[in-house]
């Protein structure tokens, strides 16, 4: 197999976003060109310039990018619509990034855009009954775990708590976070309670937004006389869940298969990570990851969260944008959004976000079904 | 009285119990749950490789919690959900009868039928109570 390292380098040069919001009569079209707009002007270039393009999005509809790049102007670039659900996103900087590596393209953009559509899955069409009405609801299957967790290994509903609150008060320190309230473990804990431990705060939001993220090869940023700050992608890697074995869930074990697969095609260890934003839909499982991506011994995330390895300036910051808690969830644009604030954070331009002298960056997201996606960026020093 | 899912189980011979429908493969001879149209989930084959075998019901409980919210359409909380191992490696989220007070993890649970009110239809639905013996 041909690693990125290997291949033609590919690298970011623009970042842009609309703000993840709550449900509202904003068009899709409006969010969209904002991010793409956004990450032109961060990279320097025109849309012109552009040769490809890959749109991640769940809830729109058939098109939904060539509708928007209408309104840029018909350069005829190419464009492909990607959906893998919570991981669409994340997809589609994946298959931008391997054309440019491929040399297929020089220059190619990555969108998440999404509004709240009808959710409807697959599973719903699968015509397989289980024997719980809720074994396809994600959020189930986590607080389950967690009750497992806290019999087990200690994990108490203030360490849940404690996750929500340090993204929710990231968020509150992002412009392009849904939620913008610091939470204390406190209001965490006096939320709703939705299952078991778990409350509604230790939960993500549903919503709307985009992001936006142009890459491109070393050619294209000597042609162009691109000046923003290139981050490199080292490595990229996605994979399908395997059957259960013993309590982890599956998708777990395929988070930690994933993220072996980007250390090793970029040379790296968890040591080697400044910062991390990860998949926490619950924050249960934050804790998990961070034990299967090697922040945190297995069984003792909950101590690497309690002793601040994760926090803004511990160890490796997990979720500084604010995660799917804090930042938002919005299907399409979330893989992206988390690539805007890894750049962000390499580039050393994250305000009071931001993680002293970050170089290496890692992306993970979690797609139903499951599917698990991981890309390295780094600061070329 | 109408079965709720009858593709995934069957009322025992006594009516006591319901029984589960699994599926034994020809191929490579490991049993699946739930029996499906499409063949056999652990080595793909063709679905006329996979025969019915009814699995007894019990299963022992590993973990369990009480849901306080509504989740999907028609939930009407609070509704207690865990995990059980239904036959050995085979762990599968299930449904209990009544409050979480009843049950305690590592115990053996037996399928047993529960009406339930579906819109304006009354059915047999499958939760998991307490094994007697």
């Amino acid at each position: 197999m041909v690693t990125l390292k290997e291949a033609r380098p590919v690298y970011v040069i623009g970042v842009g976003m609309h703000k993840y919001q709550f449900v509202s009569d904003t068009l899709y079209i409006d969010m969209g060109l904002t991010a793409v707009r956004a990450a032109l002007k961060d990279a320097g270039i025109a849309f012109p310039e552009v040769e490809s393009a890959y749109i991640g999005c769940t809830g729109i509809g058939m098109a939904a990018g060539r509708i928007m790049f209408n309104h840029l102007g018909s350069t005829g670039l190419a464009c492909t619509q990607v959906e893998n659900a919570s991981a669409s996103g994340s997809s589609a900087f994946q298959m931008a990034v391997h054309e440019v590596a491929l040399g297929r393209r020089d220059v190619s953009i990555a969108v998440g855009v999404d509004k709240y559509g009808d959710q409807v899955r697959a599973v719903s069409k699968e015509a397989v009954n289980r024997l719980s009405d809720t074994a396809a609801i994600p959020l189930v299957k986590y607080a389950i775990m967690a009750e497992y967790l806290s019999k087990e290994k200690g994990l108490t509903g203030e360490d849940l708590a404690l996750v929500a609150s340090k993204n929710h008060t990231n968020a509150s320190k992002n412009p392009f976070a849904q939620f913008q309230k610091p939470r204390s473990v406190e209001q965490v804990l006096a939320a709703n309670t939705v299952a078991g431990t778990t409350t509604s705060l230790m939960c993500c939001p549903r919503g709307e937004g985009a992001a936006a993220a142009i890459v491109c090869s070393e050619e294209a940023i000597r042609r162009l006389g691109i000046t923003a700050e290139p981050i490199r992608v080292t490595a990229s890697a996605l994979q399908s869940e395997k059957p259960q074995q013993g309590r982890e869930i599956p998708s777990v074990t395929l988070a930690q298969e994933v993220t072996e697969m980007v250390y090793q095609e970029a040379g790296i260890t968890a040591a080697d990570l400044d910062c991390v934003e990860l998949h926490d839909a619950f924050a249960i499982e934050e804790i998990l990851y961070t034990e299967t991506f090697g922040l945190a011994p297995k069984g003792e995330g909950q101590h690497f969260l309690r002793a601040g390895g994760s926090a803004i300036g511990g160890q490796c910051c997990v979720n500084s944008s604010g995660g799917l808690i804090g930042q938002g969830h919005p299907l399409g644009p979330t893989g992206i959004g988390q690539i805007h604030e890894i750049v962000n954070q390499l580039r050393g331009r994250n305000g009071e976000r931001q993680q002293p002298d970050a170089k290496i960056g890692m992306a993970h997201m979690i797609g139903l079904g499951s599917i698990a996606i991981a890309h390295i960026l780094q600061k070329e020093v | 009285m109408e079965l709720e899912k009858p593709d995934l189980y069957r009322l025992s011979e006594d009516g006591r119990t319901l029984v589960l429908r699994g599926g034994r493969c020809a191929s490579c001879k490991e049993l699946s749950f739930p029996l499906t149209r499409y063949g056999c989930p652990k080595c793909g084959a063709e679905p006329d490789q996979v025969s019915e075998e009814m699995m007894d019901g019990r299963a022992q409980l590993l973990t369990f919690l009480t849901i306080h919210t509504k989740l999907i359409p028609g939930m009407t909380p609070p509704v207690v959900v865990g995990e059980a191992e239904i036959a050995p490696g085979m762990i599968e989220e299930i449904m209990l009868d009544g409050t979480e007070e009843r049950y305690s993890d590592g115990m053996m649970l037996q399928a047993v039928p529960v009406e339930i009110t579906k819109g304006e239809a009354t059915m047999i639905a499958c939760r998991f109570a307490p094994a007697e013996g």
